[in-house]
């Protein structure tokens, strides 16, 4: 049961973010506890005397040497193609890696991604060999046109960043799996609660990419280890092979030979 | 010539290539992990000896940081 990226296959179906943890030490025991192999990371502007960015940075590398894993650069804070297209060549040079998690940013107030935005700079950045994980709403005909340009991932939100919502819409994150069957699917963003991974992964969704819900938790690690879990029950509950739901009520015990009936 | 690196303004001389602007940025720049963008557009690490900038250029040095 293994997740395809690109040609990449990965024993996790958990995509988790590095931020918002309580501490570097957290962070790490999270991110090992929940058996993910991706870990998403970002660029921005730091203080250049102050060796905190350094000092994280050889954090995460320490990560994902323990896990065998792999870095996943995001495109965080950008509006603009443009500006996405320049942050994922100064990422490439940096992480030294084709993988992007491409966002592209339409609006402030729900962080809702610019689909022709994200369209226009995922064309331009897989004609130079950027292998896009573009983040997306959970517009069916959004994910159709990233899936054409040649997206092998597709990842519409379940709500806004941060909210942890769960899935807002399930009849339209159903309809994306149902009409693009062969892309590889991940839930991302929104999500607040293990229960929230597993549904999603019941409806057969390819994984789930999270940060706040594991790391805002209580605690983080034990949430890790639940998010672990939650994804692997919606994954074996998806190919088992859900029951039809029925309008009427059916007994469960066998009414042949019930005690006390009395033919009349 | 002025220009600004990370939004900050810098007064410099003349014929400043980006390696040596970054020496301004950074105390040691050689132990730094970033990567550099001159007026929006990237710029490869194998041209920073060999671009000149000029007055009004702005300069972005980004390092890695956590994210989701």
């Amino acid at each position: 049961m293994s997740l395809n990226i690109y040609g990449q296959s990965l024993d996790s179906r958990l995509l988790i973010g590095s931020a918002l943890y309580p501490s570097p030490q957290v962070m790490k025991q999270a991110i090992v506890a929940s058996g993910s192999k991706v870990v998403t990371l970002s660029l921005k502007r730091q203080n250049p005397n102050e060796q905190s960015g350094q000092q994280i940075w050889q954090y995460l590398q320490e990560i994902i040497t323990t896990t065998q894993g792999y870095l996943l650069p995001n495109t965080a804070g950008c509006k603009t193609a443009k500006e996405a297209i320049t942050l994922a060549h100064m990422s490439r040079e940096i992480f030294q890696t084709d993988w992007l998690k491409l966002e592209v940013i339409g609006d402030d107030y729900n962080l809702q991604p610019d689909p022709i935005e994200l369209l226009i700079a995922t064309e331009h950045l897989l004609k130079e060999g950027f292998k896009i994980l573009p983040y997306c709403t959970d517009d069916l005909v959004v994910c159709q046109r990233l899936y054409d340009l040649g997206c092998e991932v597709v990842m519409p939100w379940a709500s806004p960043i941060g909210t942890g919502k769960g899935l807002m819409n399930p009849y339209n994150l159903e309809t994306i799996r149902a009409r693009l069957p062969d892309a590889t699917l991940i839930l991302d963003a929104g999500i607040g609660k293990p229960s929230d991974a597993c549904l999603a992964m019941e409806m057969g969704y390819d994984g789930v990419l999270l940060n706040s819900a594991v790391a805002l938790a209580d605690n983080p690690v034990f949430m890790a280890k639940a998010f672990a879990q939650a994804l692997q029950a919606g994954e074996q509950g998806y190919l088992a092979g859900v029951m039809q739901e029925r309008q009427t009520a059916h007994p469960s015990t066998p009414t042949l030979d019930t005690p006390f009936w009395h033919q009349e | 010539m002025n220009i600004h690196i990370n939004g900050k303004a810098y007064s410099l001389g003349n014929k400043i290539s980006i390696t040596v602007a970054l020496t301004y940025h950074f105390n040691q720049p050689q132990q730094s992990t970033f990567a550099v963008a001159l007026n929006g557009d990237f710029v490869g690490k194998a041209d920073y000896d060999t671009i000149m900038l000029k007055q009004g250029d702005s300069l972005d040095v980004l390092q890695p940081i956590q994210g989701g």
